[in-house]
């Protein structure tokens, strides 16, 4: 067996042990490399900047525990520009499997930044069916959650008064880790009731939404760590997003290299076979 | 019996595709009032499905058990973990916390399934890297293409990949948002087409592999 065979047949172990080390190692010596802001973060952040104080804000948090290391900072991010904006902010989600997750996150920011449940913000929780549950709340908000995640129910909440739909919704960002998520917010939501949106998904799925970004049916991507990484800079509250870019980075640049590798065994090996 | 196992169904399906179609495009308080009504009950048939897959999928496993086919001990942590999860649920109401204190069902939440879920998506990241160094060859010109414009995307994505070639962030965006997007817009075009072909189909009845099989 030759060289190159050998390194072609390398024991997983031995890339399992790089990817750990090249995580590892710059989370415990963080470098804090400079982070460029990209247009696609910079709408989201734009937009909910433009917004006059007291405007209704509503987050959904459509991901699970799965997700949570890239859209979890993303959340909170959001969450403590929107408070610091004094936004109306009304919390849901669409994934049943995210709703204790997502009360955390939710009452977690509101205690740091010394807001009040009812009257500055919501946490709607989990309802039903999906896309469903979009049109329902485009057509009457109390219908498709007549209580919060408390059990109050939602025409006494004072955040409340005076959204009765979608309609009456300033910004909407979606935060999705797959489906129901951005695409079925646009499609069901902003397509018919008319408010604007932005999303945030895991790195993997944001190529898949650029062309709503471009057609311009969203206003702004977060996508993935480094699009969270991107908006705590902008908000300057850097987090654990910007912490995990460290990390980000150098498991790319092993994952390059090994393919490179791969690919010089690989040629070597058919040059001597001929 | 032929009228309720094919025809009718047929004609539900006929009259409020359209029904449901034309609602789109008329904005009367009395079709706005048809989906209020309509999303409500898709809501409750939402709640619904979840007890029949419940149901379903315990009907599956509880086979592989009984038979104690291969893997059945898996089937068998299902059984306890899912039946003890329920029982917990309803105990606590379905509450991860009352008044700032966690519940039972909450312990279960945030100590078993949030580092389940977030240890089997971290694993990915190995095989993912394990993947790569096996079957990224460039064994084809398309391949090639494929290879470089990863690289350039992952290297462009990443703080260090930009401070070592600083051109690849902007060429990265440009693959993103000029390449990546005409061609993933092509595909949901299509993609879009055939579902509204496919939807006409149904609604007319030509399509009728989702009434299932079954004595006629």
């Amino acid at each position: 067996m030759t060289f190159s065979e050998k390194m072609l047949k390398i024991d997983r172990r031995i890339i399992f042990l790089m990817i750990g080390l090249c995580t590892l190692l710059p989370l415990l010596y963080p470098v804090g490399l400079p982070i460029k802001t990209s247009s696609e973060v910079r709408g989201v952040y734009d937009h909910i900047e433009s917004l006059p104080e007291g405007s209704v804000f509503l987050l959904s948090i459509d991901f699970d525990p799965a997700s949570k290391p890239e859209l979890y900072p993303q959340a909170i991010a959001l969450l403590r520009h929107a408070f610091k904006k004094n936004l109306h902010v009304i919390t849901m989600t669409l994934w049943v499997s995210g709703t204790g997750m997502a009360d955390q996150l939710v009452t977690q920011v509101a205690k740091e930044m010394g807001k009040e449940n009812g009257t500055d913000y919501t946490f709607l929780g989990w309802s039903p069916g999906g896309q469903a549950v979009i049109i329902n709340m485009g057509q009457d908000l109390y219908s498709a959650y007549p209580s919060d995640y408390r059990g109050k129910p939602t025409k006494e909440l004072p955040i409340l008064e005076g959204v009765r739909s979608l309609k009456d919704v300033g910004y909407m960002v979606s935060l999705g880790a797959g489906r129901p998520g951005v695409e079925e917010w646009y499609v069901f939501g902003k397509d018919k009731y008319k408010f604007e949106m932005g999303g945030g998904c895991t790195g993997v799925m944001a190529p898949g939404l650029y062309p709503l970004l471009r057609s311009g049916q969203i206003n702004g991507l977060i996508g993935g760590l480094r699009g969270a990484a991107e908006y705590e800079n902008l908000i300057g509250q850097k987090g654990k997003a910007v912490a995990g870019m460290d990390a980000q980075s150098a498991t790319h640049l092993a994952i390059i290299a090994l393919v490179i590798m791969c690919n010089l065994f690989y040629f070597s090996l058919r040059q001597q076979k001929g | 019996m032929i009228f309720l196992r094919r025809q009718l169904p047929l004609l539900i399906t006929l009259v409020t595709g359209l029904l449901f179609a034309a609602q789109y495009y008329v904005p009367h308080p009395a079709s706005e009032q048809m989906l209020t009504s309509a999303t409500k009950w898709l809501q409750i048939v939402g709640g619904f499905a979840l007890i029949l897959g419940v149901t379903s999928l315990f009907h599956q496993h509880a086979v592989k058990i009984r038979r104690q086919e291969a893997g059945w001990g898996y089937s068998l942590v299902l059984y306890v973990g899912m039946l003890g999860t329920i029982a917990v649920g309803l105990w606590t109401n379905g509450k991860e916390s009352v008044e700032g204190t966690m519940t039972a069902f909450g312990w279960i939440y945030n100590y078993m399934m949030v580092p389940l879920q977030g240890t089997m998506f971290a694993i990915l990241a190995f095989f993912i890297a394990s993947a790569a160094y096996r079957s990224f060859r460039a064994k084809s010109r398309e391949a090639a293409v494929l290879l470089v414009a990863a690289v350039i995307v992952m290297m462009g994505r990443v703080p260090l990949g930009e401070y070592l070639i600083p051109l690849s962030g902007d060429v990265s965006s440009w693959i993103l948002n000029v390449l990546n997007s005409s061609v993933r817009r092509a595909i949901l075009i299509g993609v879009s087409l055939g579902a509204v072909a496919l939807s006409f189909k149904i609604i007319f009845g030509v399509e009728r592999s989702y009434l299932g099989g079954g004595k006629e």
